[in-house]
């Protein structure tokens, strides 16, 4: 299959007061059409940069994206990102959020009634259409969550571009979810990149896992090959012996070759600054989930 | 309320029925009509105005010409508002905001000669003679008491002078403290009368420097007048900026009621049946409404003649009117005091003024050339006008602000329409514009309009010709 | 026995009915009676201080005094609209009579020459406060956007608000009225000076807390909100009316109120220092008047001005609870 997504040695510089400091360095990724990819690190090691340069979010200050050949320069609905607060505008419904995407995207190529169609399909999609009509201050987390997901997939996009989408979920909902998302990808076969803290997460979602290294200068360390048969149960896997192998390695990647060694006094950092945290270098080694 | 946002009255629906009675009307009238009257006053140019008012008594003319619906007979439409003080006044007549006003008789003339704002303002009008009064604070009055002989009864002989009173202020010389009195505007009557009253004393109230710039008039002042508009002269009285003050009526009588001061002299002890104020418009407008200009005096002229009308007999009803809080606003037993022909000294020291208020008796609304000259006289003497004229620039200013013309013209036509009758115009038949030598002075200084350099030189305080500081 | 349970059942539930409909009582009565009591001592209190301070203008006038005063003032309202009936009714004959005489004449309404009564000045200090309001708000918020949205435009402009901010709009009052009656010249003017200069004033006090709480209000948006935006590639416009705006009503709101508050104070001083119609004007011609009914009037003019505050900002808050998303910041 050809390639889709081309994401060409990219380097990141941020001009800091204290001189420039270089977030990614000539990070090469080939993604191919209907590929679910992970990327997964410790904190602070530029993956929600990565994410952002393919949105268009970021500029690359080295390297580019090619999607179907043709360079990534601003953000657009073609690669639909789900962020990892829902991002759901507060004064709209669920549905009316969804409708932006839709009217936007599909101004003039779709008829009013095929428009209210396309929303409440989407929203049947995530399990939302009975709560279309609420505000996302009276739905739970995960509804906005999911919520968010209908807005992305409404959009068509050729890469799902996914932001710790689960992150801020207890671990029950978090499950749920993760099984709604495999459901929708077996329909859809969207090609997705996700990032995430949670090795399971991971292993059970991707066709392949991207590991980055510590940063700075971060860069793709390993890429995993994820062959298990879909559609994959959870329950099952747990006792697959590929399963735990594929867990392991990530494990291993993470806490022996990629160990972060603490020198600098722990910060603060908000998630809505994701891009910017990068520079700051903050760590906790409870960052990754093993769950 | 809409009237004090949108200029325009909206009630269309009234136009509408307005119109319906206008049609139904013509035709009934048309036959009647009577074309005969020849030389008819024409009708107003412009007709709705606003006048201004500061809240005092004298300006009674113009609230009972509206509410007794002479300005309405004339086919004006006259709003009236009170102005924060003489300068605001003043300066709405010039930019326009104001049709007309209530002002000093110092005004017009001023604004004139360029003494202040220089603006081209006449009057039609005179109206009235008298109505103010100079009050001391009881502490002032408490030293000057001594000084003032006494009746049989025990109570001040009248008219008390300054004399009385320049002990007081040497006194306050000596400790270092000036003697600050209050005044209305510079070129009010307020300013000279009290000007004329102390120096008759003794007292030098400052000469004013205007080519050098200086129009505080302290020059050699041996007590300080500055300017408080008239209704907050009792407050800043109480306050102790001020020891005295000469203001219009009912601020002296308001001193009284409050207990806060004592009014020791009126102006018509200081000259009797002096002109006060005047009703001012711009040239510019007098001009551009003739008949507007005759007719807003036609209103004035009979309101004043009400004013006076069997022998004050319409005062106490004034006087209700006057207390509305839109006009003058003060309790009606201040105002009654000094508007019904009485007027309070001493706390129950009340006596007869029958003429202290005088609106239509002895010409007071005629606009004479000589009231005119001695306002400039008095300019000239505390060196407001800071370089000797001759005679024939005071007869030509006079001439410029006083224009007896028009109200002879407004008197002619209220006789022809038989609205007045000829007598109570009688005594102008063939009037000069000069009053004859007038002596009913504090001073006894005999003061003729048409010697007006003359009259200067007699004054011991004040410059003289050939003077200049 | 099943029965006897279902009435002890239903006798329970009826107890519970019972006691929560007390304890709904209770808690309505308390915020009915609180605010009573309050009320009630503050009258005593008022009562009791207004007896004992004499001014040279008599007593100082207790919660009597403006009760009469607020009686008087409708009875002269009343009787000032009758007057004004019979002005109109006169100056429809004289115009009748006119036409008759002189056939040519365009008959011509003109506008009622009386006095403005308390209601009227009411009448006029409110819908002058809130003409300048509103053109405040028209100028202030595309302005607030325009600056929360550009960090250029906030930098060239932000000094010149920091300047004029804590300038007393009163300062200004002088220049208006000198440049509105140099610019504001028309034979027919549609609306008077005096309520143009009012208006502006109130509307230099509106205009900074306004533009400062929008800019400040755009600039804080949730930046996802703005990268959602990107992501769908919202023309700018739609951009600044599906996210900008209405993510910054509980900011723009906050400035609303708040300059709202202040036009209200300064209108009132500046209708007191101009002489413009108004409230302020009322307060000003009876201290000026000096009768013995001066103070109590001046006194309901400070309630009723308090009072018109107060529901000026209910009505802004009910307006905000109404248009804003964010309830919460509607009850800060």
């Amino acid at each position: 299959m050809s390639i889709l997504l081309d994401i060409s040695k990219i380097d990141m510089v941020f001009p800091t007061p204290k001189g420039d400091f270089t977030a990614l360095k000539e990070v090469d990724l080939k993604i191919k059409k209907g590929e679910f990819i992970s990327l997964i690190g410790h904190s602070g090691c530029g993956k929600s940069t990565v994410l952002n340069v393919v949105a268009g979010l970021l500029q690359a200050t080295k390297g580019g994206v090619l999607l179907n050949n043709k360079e990534v320069t601003e953000p657009g609905p073609e690669r639909a990102v789900v962020f990892q607060n829902h991002s759901l505008l507060p004064w709209l419904t669920a549905y009316q959020n969804v409708e932006l995407a839709v009217k936007q995207v599909f101004n003039r190529k779709m008829s009013k009634a095929e428009m209210q169609d396309w929303i409440e399909h989407n929203l049947r999609l995530v399990h939302m259409d009975h709560a279309m009509h609420k505000r996302p201050d009276e739905i739970s987390g995960g509804m906005k969550q999911r919520v968010g997901i209908a807005r992305a997939l409404a959009m068509q996009p050729e890469v799902l571009l996914m932001d710790e989408p689960f992150g801020a979920l207890d671990a029950l909902t978090r499950a749920h979810m993760q099984d709604s998302l495999m459901e929708i990808q077996d329909e859809l076969n969207n090609t997705v990149i996700m990032i995430t803290h949670d090795v399971d997460e991971a292993v059970l979602l991707s066709d392949r896992i991207v590991m980055m290294t510590n940063g700075p200068a971060a860069t793709v360390g390993e890429i995993l090959d994820v062959k298990l048969e879909r559609p994959r149960d959870r329950l099952s896997l747990a006792q697959d012996a590929e399963y735990n192998r594929l867990r392991s390695a990530v494990l291993t990647f993470l806490y022996e070759k990629q160990r972060k060694v603490e020198n600098i006094p722990a910060q603060s950092s908000s998630k809505k600054t994701g891009e910017t945290g990068d520079l700051q270098k903050v760590d906790n080694t409870n960052d990754v989930d093993v769950a | 309320m809409f009237k004090t946002i949108f200029k325009q009255p909206k009630h269309l629906y009234r136009k509408i029925m307005g119109q319906a009675l206008v049609a139904s009307l013509c035709l009934s009238s048309a036959m009647l009509a009577n074309h005969s009257v020849a030389e008819e006053l024409g009708y107003p140019e412009k007709e709705e105005l606003k006048f201004g008012f500061i809240k005092l008594t004298d300006m009674a003319p113009i609230a009972i010409a509206y509410e007794k619906g002479y300005f309405e007979d004339e086919g004006l439409y006259v709003t009236i508002e009170a102005q924060a003080n003489w300068k605001v006044l003043l300066d709405g007549v010039i930019d326009g905001r104001l049709d007309g006003a209530h002002m000093l008789a110092g005004q017009p003339i001023a604004a004139t000669i360029g003494y202040g704002t220089k603006a081209e303002i006449i009057t039609p009008f005179s109206m009235d003679l008298n109505g103010n009064g100079i009050t001391v604070s009881n502490e002032i009055w408490k030293q000057m008491k001594g000084n003032i002989p006494k009746r049989p009864d025990g109570k001040p002989v009248h008219p008390i002078k300054a004399d009385a009173l320049k002990p007081v202020v040497e006194k306050y010389a000596e400790e270092g403290k000036p003697f600050n009195m209050g005044m209305v505007f510079p070129v009010s009557t307020h300013n000279y009368e009290l000007r004329y009253w102390l120096a008759a004393g003794g007292i030098h109230p400052g000469f004013y420097a205007p080519h050098k710039g200086d129009t505080s008039g302290k020059i050699d002042a041996e007590a300080l007048l500055s300017v408080t508009p008239p209704p907050q002269m009792p407050a800043t009285l109480e306050a102790g900026t001020i020891y005295g003050y000469c203001v219009g009526e009912p601020w002296n009588q308001q001193a009284v009621f409050k207990g806060i001061g004592v009014p020791v002299v009126t102006d018509y002890e200081i000259w009797k049946d002096n002109p006060e104020k005047v009703f001012g418009i711009t040239k510019s407008f007098a001009e551009k409404y003739p008949n507007t200009t005759i007719r807003l005096t036609r209103a004035l002229i009979r309101a004043a003649k009400w004013l006076d009308e069997n022998d004050n007999a319409n005062r106490p009803e004034a006087v209700k009117i006057l207390s509305q809080s839109n006009y003058v606003g003060a309790d009606y037993d201040v105002i009654a005091n000094s508007m019904t022909g009485t007027f309070e000294y001493e706390k129950g020291d009340k006596r007869a003024v029958p003429d202290f208020n005088v609106f239509f008796r002895y010409n007071a609304t005629y606009p004479y050339y000589s009231d005119a000259i001695w306002y400039l006289t008095q300019m000239r003497r505390w060196g407001q006008i800071s370089e000797d004229k001759p005679d024939s620039w005071y007869f030509d200013v006079a001439k410029k602000v006083y224009r007896p013309d028009i109200y002879m013209k407004a008197a002619k036509s209220l006789v022809d329409e038989k609205l007045m009758a000829a007598t109570d115009f009688s005594d102008l038949t063939g009037e000069d514009g000069f009053r004859n030598p007038q002596t009913h002075f504090i001073d006894n200084i005999v003061y003729d309009g048409s010697k007006p350099n003359e009259y200067i030189n007699k004054f011991s305080i004040g410059l003289k010709s050939g003077d200049k500081i | 026995m099943t029965t006897l349970i279902r009435k002890m059942m239903t006798a329970d539930s009826d107890s519970t009915l019972l006691v929560k409909s007390l304890q709904f009582l209770s808690q309505r009565a308390k915020a009915v009676v609180l605010p009573m009591v309050g009320i009630a001592v503050f009258l005593v209190i008022w009562s009791f201080a207004a007896n004992s301070i004499d001014t040279s203008l008599g007593k100082f006038p207790g919660p009597k005094a403006v009760a009469t005063q607020i009686g008087n003032l409708y009875h002269e309202h009343q009787s000032e609209r009758e007057k004004e009936a019979a002005f109109y009714q006169r100056q429809e004959e004289r115009n009748a009579k006119r036409i008759a005489k002189d056939p040519g004449y365009q008959p011509k309404i003109r506008a009622y020459t009386g006095k403005e009564t308390f209601l009227d000045q009411i009448g006029t200090s409110l819908v002058t406060v809130m003409s300048g309001f509103i053109l405040a708000a028209v100028i202030a918020i595309p302005l607030g956007i325009a600056v929360g949205l550009s960090k250029t435009l906030n930098t060239a402009i932000n000094p010149i608000i920091q300047v004029f901010k804590p300038v007393s709009p009163l300062a200004w009052l002088p220049l208006v009225t000198m440049v509105v009656s140099a610019v504001y010249v028309s034979p027919e003017p549609m609306f008077a000076k005096s309520f143009i200069n009012s208006m502006i004033t109130v509307t230099l006090c509106c205009l900074w807390p306004m533009v400062i709480n929008t800019s400040v209000g755009v600039a804080a948006i949730n930046q996802d909100w703005v990268n959602v935006s990107r992501v769908l590639r919202l023309p700018s416009l739609v951009h600044v009316q599906k996210i900008v705006l209405p993510a910054s009503i509980p900011a723009i709101f906050t400035g609303m109120r708040l300059s709202l508050g202040i036009a209200w104070m300064v209108l009132i001083a500046a209708e007191m220092l101009a002489q413009n119609p108004g409230l302020g004007k009322f307060v000003w011609d009876e201290f000026q008047n000096g009768s013995s009914q001066s103070l109590s009037r001046i006194m309901t003019a400070v309630i009723v001005i308090g009072f018109i505050g107060f529901l000026l900002d209910r009505a802004m808050l009910q307006l905000q609870r109404l248009v804003s998303w964010d309830k919460e910041s509607a009850n800060r």
